[in-house]
């Protein structure tokens, strides 16, 4: 049954630097679920499911009591990670309303570190305690952060296909470029030159600070409903074309076959077969940047480029712009636009289906997003302005 | 020895699972009984015929370098004094597919590449507060 869905709304709040927000995690939630809906043409009763991922804070029940809604038929998130599921959770609020569970589906993540505390920081030490579980196998020798675990995947993939440093500025760039040109991206007005790329400190080799995204506050929606419906509502409906997941290794393992690997073979393959289309057939991409070198991966992995020919695919700023080869990141991704978990970047697919990017690609008959790369389940979503 | 990143680095919180990994003093994975796969880390289950008649495999430790980072951010100020260091990933000669992590203990952080040789070596720690010894396995680079 794909493009039997559409994204008919999307929302956000305004996006803060980390414990910039005014707001608490659970508003932040409700400003950007309240813009949604009021985007699609709804009312906020119309709205009878939840998804999101990661979120063990902002419950389906707790929001329903604080939007009023009254009569909730569906509620779910997939399993394991973060990032990676930021499509998933779209393909879970598919399923909902094209199985006629229900109608009105709020697909959403909301995060304010200042509120609750960083990701990316547990399982280490360094003032004594033990470490058990699966940080054992690993954080025992100081491997513990998302950038650490994800270099180890970069340094094996540039040594093997002669990538350099270049390649991973390239998609930095990009973003940051890209951010210019959109006023709701923290970077906005905050231009990054390949010198001060260069020039930044070493996080974990081969990531410069700049190979890094921020830690933002905010949130974003979306509202999932039938393609029959949204045709009736406000906004040119996004058709939700084909979603996938697909696996790679457990965590915290790490074996031969899947070292160098952002783990998106799965995903590619399952999301091209379920839309009938090739990557070449896309017309504007939005990859998941927590560090820029799993987004190279995944781009090969998704059928972009070979391994050996990603550099010269990325290089000498390829991606920047809405008129680029690739037209990418076009908000500026979680390093440019805000970190909100991968969430923005539905939102700007949206907003490129609509033509209402502030870089916008031209012609857009096809936008596509992929999540969190380097973790399991990985997931993809494909949005046509047509089915 | 001393430990590669520091005496007051955290201990690995023993278990059913990754008693013999951490004590043994020799390389220690697990194996099928059945099916005679190794895997790690360990699971309860055979990854490959799905037996629960798990035992160990005992390594020589000798293997390759199939990646390496180093580490230059501190997490935490308790990190300042422990940072730059490495962490490899190795391809173990007997054991084929797995992948064990780990610190050089004898190379600086940027004098490790992809490819160098390494032996298993012991970290050994006494955990006082649980009266156990932890032989914890780490790496050294060899010539060839």
């Amino acid at each position: 049954m794909h493009g039997a869905a559409a994204i008919a709304g999307i929302g956000e709040s305004t996006y803060y630097e980390r414990g910039g927000s005014p707001h608490s995690e659970f508003q932040l939630a409700c400003i950007a679920i309240q813009r949604a809906v009021e985007d699609a043409g709804l009312e906020l009763a119309d709205i009878d499911g939840f998804v999101s991922y990661m979120d063990s804070r902002n419950d389906p029940i707790r929001l329903a009591r604080a939007l009023g809604i009254r009569n909730l038929r569906w509620t779910g998130s997939p399993w394991s990670g973060g990032g990676n599921n930021s499509c998933a959770s779209i393909q879970a609020a598919d399923a909902a309303v094209s199985a006629g569970y229900a109608k009105h589906v709020v697909v959403f993540r909301a995060l304010a570190q200042g509120q609750f505390g960083r990701f990316g920081q547990s399982g280490g030490g360094g003032g004594g305690g033990y470490l058990g579980g699966a940080f054992a196998w690993n954080a025992i020798y100081g491997l513990m952060t998302p950038a650490q675990q994800c270099a180890l995947h970069t340094a094996r993939f540039m040594h093997d296909h002669g990538i350099s440093q270049e390649a991973l500025c390239e998609i930095s760039l990009a973003c940051y470029a890209n951010a210019q040109l959109n006023p709701r991206a923290l970077r906005y007005g905050k231009p990054l030159t390949r010198e001060a790329y260069h020039a930044s400190r070493w996080i974990v080799t081969p990531f410069h600070l700049y190979d890094c995204c921020p830690e933002n506050d905010g949130a974003a929606a979306a509202v999932v409903t039938t393609a029959e419906r949204a045709r009736d509502l406000a906004q040119k409906p996004a058709a939700i074309v084909a979603a996938a997941q697909g696996v790679g290794p457990a965590f915290a393992t790490y074996t031969q076959d899947t070292l160098g690997s952002s783990h998106y073979g799965q995903v590619a393959e399952h999301l091209w077969q379920n839309a009938g289309v090739v990557a070449q057939d896309v017309d504007v991409a939005q990859f998941y940047e927590n560090f820029t070198g799993p987004v190279l991966m995944a781009m090969c992995e998704m059928g972009f480029a070979s391994p050996d020919g990603i550099e010269s695919f990325v290089k000498d700023g390829a991606l920047q712009g809405p008129d680029a080869k690739l037209p990418f990141n076009t908000s500026g991704g979680n390093i440019g636009e805000a970190y909100i978990h991968g969430f923005e970047m539905i939102n700007e697919s949206v907003r490129q289906i609509r033509g209402t990017s502030t870089c916008q690609a031209p012609n857009v008959e096809r936008a596509l997003v992929v999540g969190g790369p380097g973790y399991s389940p990985g997931s993809a979503v494909l949005l046509g302005a047509s089915a | 020895m001393t430990r590669v990143l520091g005496d007051a680095w955290p201990l690995p919180g023993l278990d059913d699972r990754n008693r013999a990994f951490f004590t043994a003093g020799v390389l220690m994975l697990q194996q099928c009984k059945r099916c005679q796969h190794v895997q790690h880390p360990p699971e309860d289950v055979c990854e490959a015929c799905q037996s629960f008649d798990l035992g160990g495999f005992e390594s020589a430790g000798a293997g390759r370098v199939e990646s390496v980072i180093v580490v230059h951010h501190p997490l935490h100020p308790g990190m300042a004094d422990i940072v730059p260091y490495a962490v490899v990933a190795v391809a173990l000669d007997d054991v084929p597919g797995v992948l064990l992590t780990g610190n050089v203990t004898n190379r600086a952080p940027d004098a490790v590449a992809i490819g160098d040789r390494v032996e298993v070596t012991f970290e050994e720690v006494v955990d006082t507060a649980n009266n156990v010894t932890l032989k914890i396995p780490q790496w050294q680079a060899v010539d060839g």
